[in-house]
């Protein structure tokens, strides 16, 4: 006989008595068991932050990245797993051009959130498929504005001044919590980001095994490793 | 006879200084039959946005309900209101998905930006090529006779007040040198803070 | 062995072949014509064109037929050039047989029949007659390439009729007779806006150039420059301006 909760979590689309549904407890496991993200808005953009561990010496680290622009002000990471994350950055890059024909100007931040998200929700109800094991952070700037969003497996969806995701997003979160200020400017926000991968960090951090990405009023760009250099010699 | 022409009608809009005008005849009939003089082809989009749709009848009314339907989903899904360069790049859109069964109108869109209040023209054929001019654009079966009015008629930065006598003698002119368009006007003149409405008579025959 | 040559006929191994010939071709040209109290003024472009090439910026359409009547004329050059010939020859044979010279109705009422006889392969042409009639004011006659002849008090042809012929009805105001009290020209204008006195030369001329200027804008079969003749009774004069040349 199987227990009780395994008893329901083999169908995607069937209520526990408890009234969950457990695959997509399942996914948000399989995040808080991903990689730390690390996201913070500053009055004057955005940064994005993430933990890129080497699973071996012989890596290759410098051709792969986890931080990807979706357009030009766009920008978008994630704690879980890398390919469900690559589809989803296919789709959400899509959505954005396919806005950009239609419209004829670039996707609001949470236009572009939003149908990330109505994709994720479509992967919790659909037959034959599994909710995607990642959470998303995007950021994005639109009409002298810097945005921050979190997407869920779910398909839920929250705006975060700052939040972290991934292993220990618990005390990532604390100690965002104790740093944040609301007149943070984006230098502030990018040394308090590393403090806070730093926080769980095991090892030494390089500018190899973390990436960082910014927006502004400029648009979206991901920090090459001198960068990221500096901003770590600054830091530690 | 053309099937643009089955119905007859035509629309014209202006710029002037921080206003827009746009303006259509009220005929509606059947080749040169004329079966009534009520016809609307300009449409509210939005407080100082309009659209004017001339062409086959049928596809004036289509068009507009459609075009409807999609500024209210994205109304509804961004809580904010079209610009007329978003309305136009939809109208643009909606008509080139039906390249190769076009709908036969050539609409004109006219307004102001909402936060600018800058004023904004566009025309389109039938398969949504976009023309965004800086003085006016014309549209319908006395396309022709319009442009001649408007060239010779037509100056940068006209008040309100002469924009719409400049806007109403083009289209009245023309309108009486074309069979199918005419039996009066409605000119609909587009300021920051306002929207007059005015029905111009013309000759009826 | 005999070496044969082989000639090939193509006409008769690929069956019956069909060739065209179109007899017709438009070179554009606009023209305009208004007549006022004691003048008349005509004036054509000076660009004459096939599609999208231009033959010659410096050929003007309004041709003196004698000392008080031109004719304007535009559409197939060829066809242009038949018809002016024939009227020339037609004018200069009334002249000898009657010993005076035709009147502006005479020549207007020849040229309709001209047309007409034409009426099953026509003339490719849109005419407009202006002169002055017996008692010395402006006359406008237009027709359509089979000989319809309307006399007015102002005209648009050519390519660009469609453009200028509106704002003719706007602006020009027929005040000479018979036209006084019709209701042609000054369209859609309240009474009081319609000027009391009647049309001047000056004026005239003011509204033949606005309109040429508009209709080059938007016409490309419209342009280079434009030819104005005058008839008074003192006689025919020109004037010419440029357009744009492109």
């Amino acid at each position: 006989m199987a227990s009780a909760s395994e008893r329901y979590s083999f169908s995607l689309t069937t209520f526990s008595p408890s009234g969950k549904l457990v695959q997509i407890e399942y996914a948000l496991a399989a995040v808080a068991s991903g990689a730390p993200t690390i996201g913070i808005k500053a009055t004057n953009g955005v940064v994005l932050a993430s933990e890129k561990k080497h699973k071996s010496l012989l890596y290759d680290g410098t051709s792969v990245w986890k931080i990807e622009s979706i357009n030009p002000y766009i920008g978008m990471c994630y704690s879980g797993m890398g390919p469900d994350y690559r589809l989803l950055v296919k789709t959400a890059r899509k959505a954005a051009q396919s806005y950009e024909l239609m419209y004829g100007e670039r996707i609001p931040t949470v236009q572009l959130v939003q149908r990330v998200a109505s994709v994720m929700q479509e992967y919790t109800q659909s037959g034959g498929v599994r909710p995607f094991g990642v959470s998303l952070l995007i950021c994005g700037w639109d009409d002298d504005k810097p945005y921050l969003l979190q997407c869920d497996p779910s398909g839920a969806y929250f705006p975060w001044k700052a939040t972290a995701m991934g292993k220990n997003f618990i005390s990532g979160k604390t100690f965002l919590e104790k740093r944040y200020k609301d007149d943070i400017e984006l230098e502030d926000a990018i040394h308090t980001a590393i403090l806070a991968l730093k926080e769980s960090f095991e090892g030494q951090m390089t500018p190899e095994n973390i990436e960082l990405g910014i927006v502004t009023k400029d648009g979206f760009r991901r920090l090459n490793v001198g960068e990221v250099k500096d901003y770590l010699a600054n830091v530690l | 006879m053309s099937i643009m022409a089955y119905n007859g009608g035509a629309v014209v809009a202006m710029k002037g200084k921080d206003c827009v005008a746009i303006a259509a005849d009220r005929r509606f009939g059947v080749q040169l039959q004329t079966i009534g003089f009520d016809a609307e082809r300009i449409f509210r989009v939005s407080d100082s946005l309009f659209v004017g749709i001339p062409g086959l009848a049928t596809d004036t009314q289509t068009v507009h309900e459609r075009l409807r339907f999609r500024t209210n989903m994205y109304e509804l899904r961004e809580n904010r209101k079209v610009t007329p360069k978003v309305l136009s790049s939809m109208v643009s859109n909606f008509l080139y998905e039906h390249r190769f069964g076009p709908y036969f109108v050539e609409p004109v869109v006219a307004g102001l930006d909402p936060k600018t209040h800058v004023p904004y023209l566009c025309a389109f054929d039938l398969i949504g090529c976009p023309n965004e001019p800086e003085d006016f654009v014309v549209s319908g079966t006395c396309e022709e006779q319009l442009y001649g009015m408007c060239e010779s008629l037509w100056k940068p930065d006209l008040s309100p007040e002469d924009l719409f006598e400049t806007i109403s003698q083009a289209l009245v002119n023309a309108c009486d040198r074309d069979a199918i368009s005419g039996w009066g006007a409605k000119v609909y003149i587009i300021e920051k803070d306002k929207v007059t409405v005015k029905s111009v008579r013309t000759r009826m025959d | 062995m005999i070496k044969t040559t082989r000639f090939s006929y193509p006409e008769v191994e690929n069956g019956p072949m069909q060739r065209h010939f179109s007899p017709y071709t438009d070179n554009g040209g606009t023209i305009v014509a208004i007549a006022g109290k004691g003048f008349a003024v005509i004036a054509s472009d000076t660009r004459l064109s096939s599609g999208f090439s231009i033959y010659t910026r410096e050929q003007p359409k309004v041709q003196q037929l004698n000392d008080w009547t031109i004719l304007g004329c535009s559409g197939c050059w060829c066809d242009v050039l038949t018809l002016k010939r024939l009227m020339e020859a037609r004018i200069k044979l009334y002249r000898h047989e009657h010993n005076r010279a035709m009147s502006t109705g005479a020549i207007a009422q020849m040229l309709s029949t001209m047309l007409y006889y034409k009426r099953f392969f026509p003339y490719y042409v849109s005419n407009v007659l202006a002169g002055l009639d017996e008692e010395g004011n402006g006359v406008v006659y237009s027709y359509d390439p089979v000989g319809h002849c309307e006399k007015s008090t102002f005209h648009a042809g050519g390519s660009s009729g469609a453009l200028i012929q509106p704002f003719l009805d706007s602006r020009v105001r027929a005040l000479i007779q018979p036209f006084l009290d019709s209701r042609i020209g000054n369209k859609n204008l309240t009474p009081d806006a319609i000027p009391k006195e009647p049309l001047t030369l000056d004026e005239a001329l003011r509204v033949v150039k606005d309109t040429f200027i508009s209709a080059a804008e938007r016409d490309i079969y419209t342009g280079d420059g434009v030819l104005i003749k005058i008839v008074t009774p003192e006689g025919v004069r020109e004037e010419s301006f440029p357009l744009r040349h492109d």
